[in-house]
């Protein structure tokens, strides 16, 4: 038999230890949300701090420089079992309570750094983002986007709404930021086309709010869902379910507004109906195909991608592999067609990204281990007095989405989502159970993450998009004239999931 | 952000301007010319007989405006706008032998290519020894001519009209290989820039839009009752010597080219030296 039990190190950290480390989170957070001001990439401010926080960590001996125990079996150990220190037999550091011990596997020697990083989500970004980008060379997403425009007639109204749902859908299947730039894309030069420039401005603004909507719809498609699903446990499915009904309303009402406010209306007289449509008829959607046989294969991969990542739950075999090999697979099977250009690929890979996620959960492994986490834990259960309540009590769901929300709204969603969702998942609380999605805290961390992106344009990387498209074309917006603008779709779209999620998910 | 710039790339090469076919009627055609009496007489003949089988529209109305009449561009500009034509049908150095000025295509031709938003028609001046074969010669081979085919429409409406029934349209484009050369050697200077996909991918661009631009004509020609056949020449290449090259090739009896441009630019460009070069053809400057 061989028996072992992870490492707990919190015994040698001190409140000193803990203190100095949470003014490195803090110092963190602010850089990442002073992003553009410091010229410096995501992943290198995060490498930085990863590196001094590993540094602290091993001077301070906070970290846990045992072997990792890999491929072992969980069993419950009761009280009354004595431990036994025998190489090669069971290990027991506890024996006064329940623990969880590991049975057989191997030991591992390795960095302190690499079981921190979840490389799960990381698997799943890097597969998603490949596979996404050798479809698009299939000319799949084109050929939808300018059968949109299209279908519209070239009515600016029609047109606000089809691109409304294309920005939903894409940023759902794809992500939040190749559906912006999409959408985007197509929106200045259909636009252009249409000589209705002077609507750039609620195009791009009412896309880039919905990026953010649309990014709520599946597990994945958001990093924040993805990172706080699967620590929930939140099947792809189920999320899907419960996230929908919002998603469908929300874009609704916002399309609505942003037809209101923008002064976007049909077009009256039959003579411009005819001339616009006229103009967008001269797109040609096959333009971005190079061949047919490839567009046909990169839509079926496409479908059962999405079929795939939504019953990798239920799949046998593939369950177990989880979504981050589904998506590595994709990847690698579409690479394929390009196997001999498969290099180009990887350069176009957005290692910034990749690098923040690694640095980040460095950053948060080592946050674990000095208790900083376990801190703010302690400050949650203060502020959210009913954590234990299910479902969760109405005063902390919303407490939690509004703080999300506001956090998110100033500095990058990703790190607040990475946080809670080690902080909820630590909290001695039955939110850590099996029965996990049914407490409505995890979901308010999902919609605040998500939804406080759109109070400032800094407060998403999909919203960046946006601004970065409008400043390209000289539409002048500045920080302030995008609060102001997005301000009253964003407190909406916040409100309405606090209703949801405390009157409508409940029920789901 | 380099991936908004792509697909914007890619979505703008999507956007093909399509061919919008219109009908030109010319029913009320003005010949001018220095001749008098009965030589100008037998002239206005010979131009009925040249346009004689261009359309199957209702024959056109002819008025004529001899040497005798006008001495002065002024006077000349005031009876075409009081002539209200379709179609002005002249030919260069009126009022002065064409010997004397076989680089130029004198003032009067000049002034009426700008002055006027009517199609002037360029005829090989009556002492030309090859003039009376061109202007009793029967148009079978029409060519429009620029160097940015792609949505110029008026251009190729002209040309359609004013080629006959089972007759030949040229629709050609030569892009100009000394700027293209030139803009290749920059970039090739550039270490940003890998030169030889540059050089592909730029050069495939600029022949791309007028060859779809081209098809996109000849699907809608198509479609009318004009029945003529739609010939496609899209080449890289020296333009004056390209095209007398492909004049000469395809035995063209008629080119329409752009003069009227709102910036006057076109005249002074391809379009001038290639009239004042191609001196015993036809030429149509919408």
């Amino acid at each position: 038999m061989n028996l072992a039990i992870l490492a707990n190190t919190e015994a040698h950290v001190t409140g000193a230890d803990t203190a100095v480390f949470a003014c490195l989170l803090v110092a963190l957070i602010t850089c990442l949300a002073l992003e553009e001001k410091l010229h410096a990439k995501k992943s290198v401010i995060v490498g930085t701090f990863a590196i001094i926080c590993l540094l602290l960590g091993a001077i301070r001996g906070i970290l846990p420089f045992d072997d990792v125990v890999v491929g072992s079996h969980q069993v419950t150990a009761h009280e009354g079992i004595k431990g036994e220190h025998q190489d090669g037999h069971f290990e027991l550091a506890k024996t006064s309570k329940e623990e969880k011990l590991h049975y057989n596997g191997h030991r591992l020697r390795m960095p302190v750094y690499i079981p921190g990083i979840d490389w799960g989500v990381i698997a799943i970004i890097l597969g998603s983002s490949l596979f996404v980008d050798v479809t698009s060379r299939s000319g799949l997403f084109t050929w939808i986007a300018i059968k949109v425009t299209k279908a519209s007639r070239g009515d600016p109204l029609k047109l606000l709404f089809f691109y409304g749902f294309m920005t939903v859908i894409f940023s759902a299947v794809l992500n939040n930021v190749t559906a912006m730039i999409i959408v985007g894309s197509l929106t200045v030069v259909s636009l252009d086309k249409l000589g209705l420039r002077e609507k750039l401005l609620g195009f791009l603004l009412i896309e880039g709010l919905l990026t953010n909507i649309g990014g709520l719809l599946t597990l994945i498609s958001s990093v924040p869902n993805i990172i706080v699903g699967t620590a929930a446990n939140i099947s792809f499915l189920t999320f899907f379910v419960k996230a929908c009904p919002y998603v469908i309303v929300s874009t609704l009402v916002t399309l609505w507004m942003g037809a209101r406010f923008f002064g976007i209306q049909r077009l009256q007289d039959s003579v411009s109906q005819s001339n616009a449509e006229q103009l967008v008829q001269s797109f040609d959607e096959t333009d971005g195909i190079q061949s047919w046989g490839f567009f046909w294969f990169g839509t079926g991969m496409l479908i059962l991608f999405i079929i795939v990542i939504a019953t990798t739950s239920v799949l046998p075999y593939v369950r177990d592999l989880e979504m981050g090999f589904v998506a590595l697979a994709f990847a690698g099977i579409m690479l394929i067609r390009y196997r001999s250009v498969a290099d180009d690929f990887y350069r176009s890979i957005d290692w910034d990204l990749i690098g923040f996620f690694m640095g980040l959960f460095i950053v948060i492994y080592v946050m674990e281990h000095a208790m900083v986490l376990h801190t703010i834990g302690i400050g949650l259960r203060r502020v959210l007095v009913h954590i234990d309540a299910e479902p969760a009590h109405w005063v902390d769901s919303s407490v939690l989405l509004l703080g999300a929300a506001g956090f998110s709204s100033v500095t990058d969603n990703i790190p607040l989502a990475a946080m809670l969702a080690n902080i909820l998942k630590n909290l001695d609380a039955q939110i850590a159970t099996a029965t996990v999605q049914e407490t409505g805290l995890w979901w308010s961390v999902i919609f605040g993450a998500n939804l406080g992106g759109n109070l400032t344009p800094i407060g998403s990387a999909s919203t960046l998009v946006a601004v970065t498209i409008m400043h390209k074309h000289k539409v002048p917006l500045s920080f302030a004239g995008f609060v102001k603008a997005a301000l009253p779709f964003a407190l909406l779209q916040i409100a309405l999931a606090v209703f949801y999620v405390l009157l409508i998910l409940p029920h789901l | 952000m380099p991936q908004i710039d792509q697909f914007e790339s890619v979505f703008k090469a999507a956007d093909k301007p399509q061919f919008l076919y219109e009908a030109i009627d010319f029913n009320n055609v003005l010949v001018i010319t220095d001749l008098n009496d009965q030589a100008a007489d037998l002239h206005c003949q010979q131009v009925e007989q040249l346009l004689a089988g261009l359309n199957d529209t209702a024959a056109p109305s002819y008025q004529i405006i001899r040497g005798n009449e006008f001495s002065t561009v002024a006077s000349l500009i005031q009876q075409v706008e009081d002539a209200k034509p379709d179609l002005i049908c002249m030919y260069r150095n009126l009022h002065s032998p064409a010997s004397d000025f076989p680089y130029s295509l004198g003032t009067y031709v000049d002034v009426m290519t700008q002055a006027t938003h009517v199609p002037v028609l360029i005829l090989p001046h009556p002492e030309n020894p090859e003039a009376i074969e061109e202007e009793t010669a029967v148009i079978e081979r029409v060519m429009a001519i620029t160097n940015h085919l792609a949505g110029d429409h008026q251009l190729v409406n002209y040309a359609a009209a004013l080629t006959p029934a089972s007759g030949c349209l040229y629709l050609s484009h030569v892009e100009d290989k000394a700027t293209f050369e030139r803009y290749i050697t920059t970039i090739s200077k550039i270490p940003d820039i890998e030169t030889e996909k540059a050089q592909d991918q730029i050069l495939n661009q600029l022949l791309k839009e007028p060859r779809e631009f081209a098809e996109s004509c000849r699907e809608a020609l198509s479609a009318t009752q004009l029945r003529i056949e739609i010939e496609k020449v899209i080449v890289l290449g020296h333009r004056m010597k390209d095209y007398q090259r492909l004049i000469q090739e395809h035995g063209i009896d008629l080119l329409v080219m752009n003069t009227k441009d709102e910036d006057q630019l076109a005249m002074h460009g391809l379009a001038y030296p290639l009239a004042v070069e191609l001196r015993h053809l036809p030429l149509l400057l919408v």
